[in-house]
């Protein structure tokens, strides 16, 4: 389970496995605006916003005391709780929203990987025997019909 | 006037109740009489939904502010196309405008099968007449278009400025006409398992509004998209804002069936897997409207939310529950005898094709219910936003791309090795080249990488199929080259146009990865006559500009965009205030080429010190994105045009010879 979570922590770049210098623009991304617009802090540019650019600002000044990500990131989600947050966390229980998706792949890929292996190895159903000899009269003119529909507009 | 709209409303109710059981009883006690009854009670429905919508849209134009709804979403003052917007802008509005569409849709079911899917067509009408009973109970019982206000308002509230923009006028109603499309399908795959034909006849009746459907949902998506990109003013065009998700999710599982269906015509397998994909398709038109309506998850959308949640999760369940039910009912007579014969088949990879699709939409879903989850589950509220989906889907995303360049040319049955080296070593090796070009262009390894190197593995597919084709006629017919292009295409349509469609969509593939990958974004504030450097241009804050008239002012920055020393373009990025409601608003300027997009918003403006904050992005090949909605579109018509013998048959059938009935 353990090396489960780390291979799809690495596929997903996950934060504290792949360890990454937090620019400002990262920060503002992982946070989300709470003006109700939906949008991370970087791109919520609501003009009726009060809350991007006090936080914008704040990211910068944290950046410029020399505090990380983590620090920055522990700050707001202590004011704001864990919904200021753009994602969920890698932890507990929400581990389940980053599973959920790739397990269910997984899942489905195995099912129909066991279900074409059984179709491929069924054995298919006599084919009957053509009853009637195809004639060369009737072949011809298969093949004059065929010539003619294809010389159509 | 308005009262005739009720009154209309409340017939249409009636009628459609009796659509339902009259068709229902017809079909049981094969009584054709009974059955055309019905259709003719869908034929007034259509008649009594169409008066109800053409006297709101008066209302509207008339500025009747004794209407309730005429005040919430108009004025005196708002421009007539945006007047006619408003039919669909507020949620009564929204609601009739769907019965419209889907008693439209439904006549012109009627009048496609009036002589043939006999054993069906009491079925599709039941089906469809008891969405639209739905629909009209609604605007009957819960929310009135037609109500009226105590004492008539003097003056409208105005329609909300973010839809005051002319991708407004198109991207609801395309979205709607995808949403509501859908439910033929559905009524068809309803009326198969009701009636026990379960056949591949419904598949084919439906294939035209299968494929309509899902070009109308790619359109709304797609305009939705360019609306947020011109509107918003944030630089992107796709936020995964919970109604996004919503209107993307059944565009996923409708490009399944389109795939999967092609399995089922050829073989005759898959019909269970198939009605999912349709039924599923339903429902989750059926849950957007649920997430938009009710606001229980929080959305940029949310101009559109009321108490009309409960209304749509009890249809949603009613839905899933009889189509369930009826499918399980069925389960022994759907099974067919099922081979493949290899794991490298035409057959495997639309199922992996399928396979992945579903799963994006899974995600999508899993993504946009999680908050849900989460909160009831921990009691702690959190978001699952952008980077959630960008992390994950973006990997499927990949391997879809793959197997759009597979699906296209690997053979049915059984690909043999030497099938596979003759489909597959063009496209690898053009992929191959575009993987060292790119590398030696220096762009970066990562998802775009992947995404074009793919992208040209697809497109040489693709071309190689044209290729092909032009060649074999040439060769055999001595035709020139684009007399053979235009006869391969004419002659198999449905293949060509889904060639075209897999352009479109490695376009729109590629301008997602360069857009996310490569974005160049600078804000600055300047003083007049300032500049700032953004990629390669160059921007002059040159002055201020104010305009006002009765309906809103504007101030607009004028930018001057030099480069390489020469002034390309002057932008105006402008603030607007509404003065009904009081509200302020972005206009991105852009200036749009093949390449890129120099997108530039006026942020602030401060009057006594004359500082604008200019934000502005460099945006690298987003006209790809529409470019490839272009090919998406030109695809479907040219898959949906019918064939010579086709068009012979309904001008036969057009001047008078019917053909028998079942």
């Amino acid at each position: 389970m353990g090396s489960a979570l780390v291979l799809v922590a690495l596929l997903l770049g996950a934060p504290g496995i792949a360890a990454a210098t937090a620019t400002q623009q990262e920060l503002e991304e992982s946070l989300t605006c709470q003006c109700g617009c939906g949008l991370t802090v970087h791109s919520c540019n609501h003009l009726q916003c009060q809350s991007g650019e006090p936080m914008k600002k704040e990211i910068a000044d944290r950046l410029a005391a020399g505090e990380d990500k983590e620090k920055i990131l522990a700050a707001f989600r202590g004011r704001y709780g864990e919904k200021i947050l753009s994602a969920p966390t890698f932890h507990g229980f929400n581990w389940f929203a980053w599973l959920t998706p790739f397990a269910a792949l997984l899942l489905g890929a195995l099912g129909l990987t066991r279900v074409l292996h059984r179709w491929t190895h069924e054995t298919p159903a006599p084919v009957p025997p053509v009853a009637t000899p195809v004639d060369s009269a009737l072949r011809s003119r298969l093949e004059r019909e065929l010539a003619e529909l294809d010389r159509e507009p | 006037m308005p009262e005739i709209g009720r009154l209309a409303v409340c017939l249409a109710l009636l009628f459609a109740a009796y659509a339902v059981v009259s068709s229902i009883l017809g079909g049981v006690r094969r009584r054709p009489d009974v059955v055309r009854s019905g259709e003719h009670a869908a034929f007034a429905v259509a008649g009594l939904v169409v008066v109800a919508a053409a006297i709101l849209l008066r209302a509207l134009l008339q500025h009747d502010f004794t209407l309730e709804y005429v005040a919430a979403y108009s004025s005196s003052s708002l421009p007539t196309q945006y007047t006619v917007a408003a039919l669909w802008g507020g949620q009564k509005g929204s609601l009739l405008f769907w019965a419209f569409m889907l008693s439209l849709f439904t006549a012109i079911v009627q009048i496609q099968n009036r002589d043939r899917n006999r054993a069906l067509m009491p079925y599709v009408t039941a089906t469809l007449m008891t969405i639209a009973f739905f629909f009209l109970a609604l605007l009957t019982f819960v929310t009135d278009p037609f109500e009226r206000l105590p004492v008539a308002a003097r003056e409208g509230a105005d329609l909300n400025p973010l839809l005051q923009n002319y991708w407004m006028m198109l991207h609801p109603p395309s979205l709607y006409t995808g949403y509501v499309s859908a439910s033929v399908p559905f009524a068809f795959g309803i009326a198969a398992l009701a009636s026990g034909q379960l056949g591949d006849q419904w598949i084919r009746s439906v294939r035209r509004w299968a494929l309509f459907s899902w070009s109308f949902l790619t359109l709304g998506n797609l305009l939705g998209a360019r609306w947020a990109y011109e509107v918003l003013g944030w630089g992107g065009y796709w936020a995964w804002d919970p109604v996004e998700n919503a209107a993307f999710m059944p565009w996923l599982v409708s490009t399944a069936y389109l795939h999967s269906v092609m399995i089922q015509e050829k073989k005759d397998m898959l019909r269970v897997w198939n009605l999912v994909l349709v039924l599923l398709t339903f429902a989750l038109t059926i849950f957007g409207t649920f997430l938009t309506r009710s606001g229980v998850i929080s959305s940029v959308h949310s101009f559109t939310q009321s108490g009309l949640g409960p209304f749509f999760i009890g249809f949603l369940l009613f839905v899933l529950v009889v189509s369930g039910g009826l499918l399980v009912y069925r389960l022994p007579d759907l099974r067919t005898p099922a081979t493949i014969e290899s794991f490298f088949s035409r057959e495997a990879a639309f199922l992996f094709n399928n396979l992945i699709l579903v799963g994006i939409a899974f995600a999508v879903f899993w993504g946009t219910v999680f908050p849900v989850l989460s909160e009831w589950v921990r009691g702690v509220k959190i978001t699952v936003g952008p980077p959630f989906f960008n992390r994950v889907n973006a990997p499927l995303g990949l391997v879809l791309l793959f197997f759009t360049g597979v699906g296209p040319v690997i053979a049915w049955r059984r690909a043999s090795p030497r099938n596979l080296r003759r489909a597959f070593t063009a496209p690898v090796l053009t992929a191959l080249a575009a993987a060292a070009v790119l590398g030696v262009a220096g762009v970066p390894p990562g998802f775009a990488y992947l995404t074009f190197v793919l992208g040209c593995f697809a497109l040489g597919t693709v071309g190689q199929e044209f290729w092909r084709g032009v060649r074999a006629r040439q060769a055999m017919l001595h035709e020139s080259a684009p007399r053979a292009l235009s006869r391969l295409v004419g002659k198999n349509r449905r293949r060509y146009g889904g060639y075209v469609i897999h352009v479109g969509v490695v376009s729109a593939f590629v301008a997602i990865a360069a857009s996310t990958a490569f974005r160049i974004e600078v804000t600055q504030p300047l003083k007049r006559g300032e500049e700032m450097q953004v990629g390669k241009f160059r921007l002059r804050y040159e002055r201020i500009t104010t305009a006002e008239d009765a309906h809103l002012s504007r101030l607009a920055a004028e930018v001057s965009v030099w480069r390489d020393g020469r002034q390309i373009a002057t932008l105006a990025p402008e603030k607007r205030f509404y003065k009904k409601p009081q509200q302020p608003t972005t206009e991105v300027a852009m200036r749009s080429t093949l390449t890129e997009d120099l997108y530039v918003v006026l942020g602030s403006y401060d009057r006594d010190s004359d500082l604008a904050t200019i934000q502005a992005y460099v945006n690298p090949l987003v006209s790809w994105l529409w470019l490839g909605g272009i090919f998406m579109a030109c695809g479907t018509i040219i898959t949906m045009w019918p064939a010579a013998a086709e068009r012979r048959a309904t001008a036969f059938a057009l001047g008078g010879a019917r053909v028998p009935a079942e």
